[in-house]
């Protein structure tokens, strides 16, 4: 059954805009108006107080933990126009980074899949997004894509590692070149898709459905197959689902899988890649998986507030 | 702020007109006032004259109404009502329909005349279509444009024929009327809907856009990122139009109070301040057209038509039209304003306040025209101007002003203590004459910091009027510093008990004031900030956040949440709107206030959108205070809520639930446990796997083991020799099979059984060579030490191709030891299952057999790449779940492709000129580099080094040494075993 496992109380003083879990389901890190970013330790149903991050000067609205191979590591963006990189060494949390180098509020942060190493893609209302890179040694390499939305950007979300596709065409048996991949949506009410060759990052594709800003992509998780799925969710209320079987990944086709009557700000996709879970203005969260034949249906529903996922169908994978 | 010349020449009134547009011809001789039962035709050459009427029969109001612009048709206006255009023709003084464009659907929201073709109308509607007409051709449009949204203003570009703009909403799309598919240019101007649009009229690039937002925006149509600049009004902008004199602009702004003046003059050059403002009209500005030059007269008039049911025409002479140009000017003459300003300061001093300002200034302009660009600088030069235009949204403190008496009194709370300072403003004040301060009870901080804040502010201000500038701003944000910093010291940084005050309210309004502040233009592009999400985290848990229940949306549930931050700051201006945007602007009121105490706007937070501060009401005076986004950093405001609420507080914060939804996924963390790979026994492995399957209540993955332990039974495994039979996987239930299965969990999703099949079928039948996996290699050289020798071993093939291959096979037999993680990816089969082809598979048999060992395989091994992405993605997800030995188990499985070489390479300095060389050869000298050091022969095979003294030779040669000695055969000393070890 879905149960709650634990509720906790942050105490911020201010909205919260974002919670993330790490790697191994541990730690939750969470992002308020009220310029602070904490963590607590949830092992066991329990809440304990890790870190207190100060450091930002003005509403933080995401985080983003990175992969445990690089230890204990957190980003956060806010209106401030900076980036933090928070390290966890001994014990104490610490800023590892800060970037300055956007010249308006940052909305997003996402992690590269650790096969890249250390890279972090910030999207930023001054319609740019950076891409920096731990070269080690304190280093970071900043890449930055300007006017890659215009107006602004408002989401970014790094394709796996594992292309799907490229692997099938593979003609010898070396491991395929792994491109580095991300998907972005911004005000001009576009998805657009980034990759980078010999170094540069450069537009690949342009993917136009939405009639309003575009607030939240998520690029689904691989399993091996064949197709890559991202997911988008715009102030227009509407959810697009976009699947790509091509391998060369330039024929992409959307399904609308809901229109929302208010603005539709975060999708995010299940380990397996097969559940979506929507959340937006309307306080409500709800869970949509793909069925067998290729339709998306509401799972659950998420009551405001209440903090109950009522299962719609609890054993749908019972029912071979 | 800009003087009120009343430079108005004419005022008509019209009481029963109940015009809702009207139109100047292009001869400047007639204006068209539209009313629902007559046109009016007023003659501006004697506007007093009674009208001339032309009777309609339309329940519906005329939409817009124009004259034809060009002298050939100058008898011709176009009227919209509702779907339907009508064409009159005025002659003779009297007009009449002569026809009337039909093809909209939907209502009509504007229309142009082309500027450079009589005969073309340009139409939009909300009905989504732009048409435009060929009046000779009336029965339907010549060019259709489909802009999937309904548009509110079209208008064609004035240098360029076939260019036209349109508004959509926010939106602003150029139209090339050769290209009708689609919209040449887009640009997201506004949050939200666009009131008026504008070419610039002599470049065709340049446009300007007014809206509801509150802002006039500038745009070159070919950057449609970024606006060339923005006028920022404190109410929504009606209309924003160019004059026909330079780098003028004329808005008409939709104020709070309906005398208050919406009709101002602008400088482009300049958008701090308006160079005049048109006073007058008692109500809103419906419409306001330019009068054409008449010949040998500098004057322009400007024609105006209010909902007050009056026309008036205004002279804007050269002079007021030099106040456009620039003032660059101004500042070199800053000299000589200086004795302007000197007069015009006390002239100020009389009762009659500002308007006496303006008065002097005209006076000043009569006797000394070269002054007059002086006077409309942007820089306030009196205390009143200086008064009305300060922006003091500064939390905690408030300023009253008395221009009167020349003083003002600032007050201000932090902490514990209160602050009261008069400021007072000598007569020559802001030149080279600072103004004096003074704390008056209660103020309640220590003398020390009095004196040094004194100091302070009187440093600041003499600065400022050393250059003739006003000091007040400055001053007074010094001061919210100093004491900013004191209390922060006394109470340290985490409790500030701040007092909430609200900021300060400026004594005079005369126009709706222009803030230049950062936040207020810049969050427009910023998006709203989530306030509820859900993420799924971790291996099966979704966290989630939501908004407390307390925290009720403002709104009703039916408005959309805004989607830009400066919805926040929007609210706070307190919007009001006339006729034509009145039920919008109300829907607006409704979404940004819950109720009318909600009129105190000291803080600004995401959370103030969404539920009602319960404080007492503030005085309706305050609506003009907009605390800006960009104060927060500076703000304690939360500490103050805490402080202010006491035993009410109001959480702001809802609770992060975090929920196992494991059950919803396709993979179990049981089963990741409960499963098991025994490479010995598979038939055990799959009655395992079923038994386990059946634990978690996935009864449909135990037939699927039944049928893997069927599939992998010892009567089905293939015969070597491929004559025969064929092999099982050939069979229906075979590849075919299990081919079926694989896709149906692809479906699934279930990257676990897809994996722990795959890795099944693969153990059964273990890879017949490791390297065909990977396709058909070339021929390789046949070396592969079974046994490690101590020594690493740098094979120097003969052929070129093979020396690459085997370095990589000694790379993978180190790595194998070593990592863990890449593991020995051929698991528990014996070296002995390795083949090494010699030289490829020229024999037919050779070939055969190959194709045989592919055809017995039940997992087609095209795919075998996918397949290994099956079992790494599982191996993803147990290392979530923390079983780290199941993910060995299963990664196992996977094909490991060689990397591509990245390891040591072993470098060659030549034995006979000492350059560097790679491979066998040295590329200088073109002679064999190195030598054995046992027999002194050149080394093209198989050879081994120390890694420390760099001796060695034939592999042959050094192993048969070193079976007997411990020291290097060079005679070195190097005790090359031991060294060497690693």
């Amino acid at each position: 059954m879905v149960s709650v496992i634990n509720t906790v109380d942050t105490s911020h003083e201010d909205m919260i805009h974002d919670a993330q879990m790490d790697y191994y389901g541990t730690r939750l890190a969470t992002c308020s108006s009220d310029r602070t970013v904490k963590i607590f330790d949830v092992r066991n149903g329990g809440q304990i107080l890790v870190a207190d991050l100060r450091g930002h000067e003005g509403p933080v609205w995401q985080v983003a933990w990175a992969h445990p191979m690089f230890g204990n590591v957190l980003a956060s963006c806010s209106y401030d126009r900076k980036v933090i990189v928070w390290k966890e060494e001994n014990g104490s949390w610490d800023k590892m980074y800060e970037y300055c180098g956007h010249e308006s509020s940052v909305n997003s942060v996402c992690w590269g899949p650790y096969d890249f190493g250390l890279i972090l893609a910030c999207g930023s209302s001054d319609g740019a997004i950076s891409l920096l890179t731990f070269t080690g040694d304190q280093q970071w390499d900043v890449k930055k894509i300007s006017n890659a939305h215009t107006i602004g950007c408002n989401a970014v979300s790094w394709a796996p590692a594992v292309v799907p596709g490229s692997l099938i065409d593979q003609p010898s048996g070396q491991k395929p070149n792994c491109v580095k991949r991300f998907v972005s949506g911004g005000c001009d009410n576009l998805v657009k898709l980034w990759k980078e060759e010999d170094g540069q990052w450069k537009e690949d594709q342009k993917l136009e459905a939405h009639s309003d800003w575009v607030r939240d992509v998520g690029w689904a998780p691989s399993i091996g197959l064949p197709t890559s799925t991202i997911a988008s969710c715009s102030q227009d209320g509407r959810v697009f689902i976009w699947t790509c079987d091509d391998p060369a990944g330039n024929t992409w086709t959307a399904k609308l899988l809901h229109k929302f009557n208010d603005v539709v700000w975060h999708v995010s996709w299940s380990i397996t890649g097969n559940i979506l879970a929507v959340s937006g203005g309307d306080n409500k969260v709800t869970l949509w998986k793909e069925s067998m034949d290729g339709q998306w249906a509401c799972i659950s529903d998420v009551s405001k507030g209440q903090g109950a996922v009522s299962t719609i169908t609890d054993t749908q994978q019972n029912e071979q | 702020m800009a003087a009120h010349w009343s430079s108005e020449n004419v005022v008509v009134e019209f009481r029963d007109a109940q015009a809702t547009a009207m139109s100047v011809d292009c001869l400047g001789s007639h204006a068209v006032l539209s009313g629902r039962r007559f046109l009016y035709m007023v003659n501006l050459e004697a506007p007093s004259e009674p009208p001339r009427k032309i009777g309609r029969q339309s329940k519906w109001d005329v939409g817009t109404v124009q004259w034809n612009p060009h002298r050939s048709e100058s008898h011709v206006f176009a009227a919209s009502s509702n779907q339907r255009v009508d064409l009159y023709s005025w002659r003779n003084g009297c007009g009449e329909v002569h026809t009337s464009l039909q093809g909209h659907t939907r209502v009509i929201s504007d229309l142009d005349w082309s500027w450079f073709e009589p005969e073309f109308l340009v139409t939009s509607s909300v009905d989504t279509y732009i048409y435009i007409w060929d009046t000779r051709d009336t029965r339907k449009p010549t060019v259709a444009l489909s802009a999937v949204a309904g548009a509110s203003q079209v208008k064609w570009n004035r240098k360029n024929q076939n260019l036209l703009a349109s508004s959509h909403d926010g939106d602003v799309r150029i139209w090339d009327k050769r290209k009708p598919n689609t919209a040449a240019e887009y640009l997201a101007a506004h949050l939200s809907k666009i009131h008026g649009l504008d070419w610039h009229p002599d470049n065709e690039f340049i446009l300007a856009t007014s809206s509801q937002d509150n802002s006039v925006r500038f745009w070159d149509f070919r950057q449609p990122r970024k606006y060339l600049n923005i006028l920022s009004c404190q109410v929504p902008v009606w209309k924003a139009r160019y004059t026909p004199f330079s780098n003028g602009l004329v808005t008409v702004m939709v104020p709070q109070l309906r005398r208050e003046n919406s009709l101002l003059l602008w400088s482009t050059l300049d958008l701090n301040s308006p160079v005049h403002a048109f006073v007058g009209h008692d109500d809103v500005v419906l419409e306001f057209q330019w009068r054409p030059q008449k010949e040998g007269s500098k004057d322009y008039q400007l024609v105006t038509w209010s909902r007050d049911q009056t026309l008036r025409i205004w002279r804007v002479d050269p002079q007021l039209q030099k106040l456009c140009i620039s003032d660059v000017v101004d500042e070199l003459v800053d000299g000589m304003s200086l004795t302007v300003e000197t007069e015009k300061s006390l002239v100020s001093q009389e009762p009659d306040g500002q308007f006496s300002v303006g008065l002097a200034a005209e006076n000043l302009q009569d006797q000394d025209g070269s002054l007059s660009s002086v006077v409309g600088s942007g820089v306030p030069q009196t205390l009143q101007q200086e008064f009305s235009l300060v922006n003091l949204q500064i939390r905690n403190v408030d300023v009253e002003m008395d221009a009167l008496n020349r003083s003002c009194v600032v007050s201000a709370h932090f902490g514990s203590h209160q602050v009261h300072l008069v400021v007072k403003f000598p007569a020559q004040y802001p030149n080279n004459a600072a103004p004096t301060f003074q704390f008056v009870s209660p103020t309640t901080i220590p003398s020390a910091t009095k004196t040094k804040i004194q100091k302070i502010l009187t440093d600041t201000s003499l600065q400022k009027v050393k250059r003739n500038q006003n000091c007040l701003e400055p001053c007074v944000r010094q001061l919210v510093s100093c004491l900013e910093s004191d209390v922060t010291q006394e109470d340290g940084p985490v409790s500030g008990p701040f007092v909430l005050s609200n900021p300060v309210t400026p004594a005079l309004q005369a126009f709706p004031r222009v803030t230049n502040t950062y936040g207020s233009y810049q969050d427009a592009n910023i998006p709203f900030p989530r306030t509820s999400g859900a993420r799924f985290c971790g291996a099966g848990c979704l966290v989630y956040f939501t908004r407390p229940i307390t925290m009720h949306r403002s709104a009703p549930p039916t408005e959309p949440t805004p989607r830009s931050l400066s919805a926040l700051s929007a609210y706070h201006s307190g919007v009001l709107t006339p006729m034509k945007m009145r039920s919008e602007s109300q829907s607006t009121l409704r979404l940004y206030s819950g109720s009318p105490t909600r009129s105190d706007k000291d803080t600004v937070s995401i959370s103030s959108f969404y539920y009602k501060e319960r404080k007492p009401p503030i005085s309706a005076s305050r609506r003009w205070s907009v605390q800006t986004l960009c104060d927060w950093p500076k703000s304690r405001r939360f500490k103050t809520k805490r402080e202010d609420f006491g035993s009410r507080t109001i959480k702001l914060a809802g609770k992060v639930i975090v929920q196992e939804i494991s059950c919803l996924l396709p993979v179990h963390k049981s089963l990741g446990d409960g499963y098991i790979l025994n490479m010995k026994d598979i038939q055990e492995t799959c009655q395992k796997n079923a038994a386990a399957s059946l634990t978690v209540g996935r009864r449909d993955v135990a037939k699927v083991w039944a049928l893997a332990s069927a599939a992998t039974s010892q009567d089905l495994s293939p015969d070597s020799d491929p004559d025969t039979e064929t092999p099982w996987a050939r069979h229906p239930f075979g590849r075919h099979l299990l081919e079926t299965l694989l896709d149906h969990y692809s479906h699934m999703s279930d990257v676990q059984t897809l994996a722990m099949l795959c890795s099944v079928f693969r153990a059964q039948a273990p890879p017949p060579d490791s390297f065909s996996l990977y396709g058909l290699h070339p021929a390789r050289s046949s070396v592969f030490s079974s046994n490690h020798s101590r020594y690493p071993s740098y094979t120097s093939g003969s052929v070129t191709s093979g020396s690459c291959s085997s370095t990589s096979d000694s790379i993978t037999t180190w790595t194998a030891g070593r990592d863990s993680e890449h593991g020995n990816p051929w698991g528990e089969s014996s070296p002995d299952d390795y083949r090494h082809g010699n030289q490829g598979h020229t024999d037919p048999r050779e070939r055969e057999r190959e194709l045989h060992d592919m055809n017995k395989r039940l997992l087609d091994p095209a795919n075998t790449l996918q397949f290994d992405d099956f079992k790494k993605c599982y191996g993803e997800i147990l290392y979530r779940w923390g079983l780290r030995e199941k993910r060995a188990d299963v990664l196992k499985f996977a094909s490991c492709p060689p990397e591509p070489h990245k390891g040591i390479e072993f470098g060659v300095y030549c034995c006979h000129c000492r350059s560097q060389a790679r491979g066998t050869q040295c590329a200088v000298c073109k002679r064999l580099t190195f030598q054995c050091a046992i027999c002194h022969v050149a080394v093209r095979g198989s050879s081994n080094f120390c890694l420390s003294c760099g001796h060695g030779g034939h592999t042959s040669h050094v192993m048969d040494w070193f079976r007997r000695q411990d020291e290097c055969p060079a005679g070195c000393g190097c005790h090359c075993l031991l060294q060497s070890t690693f």
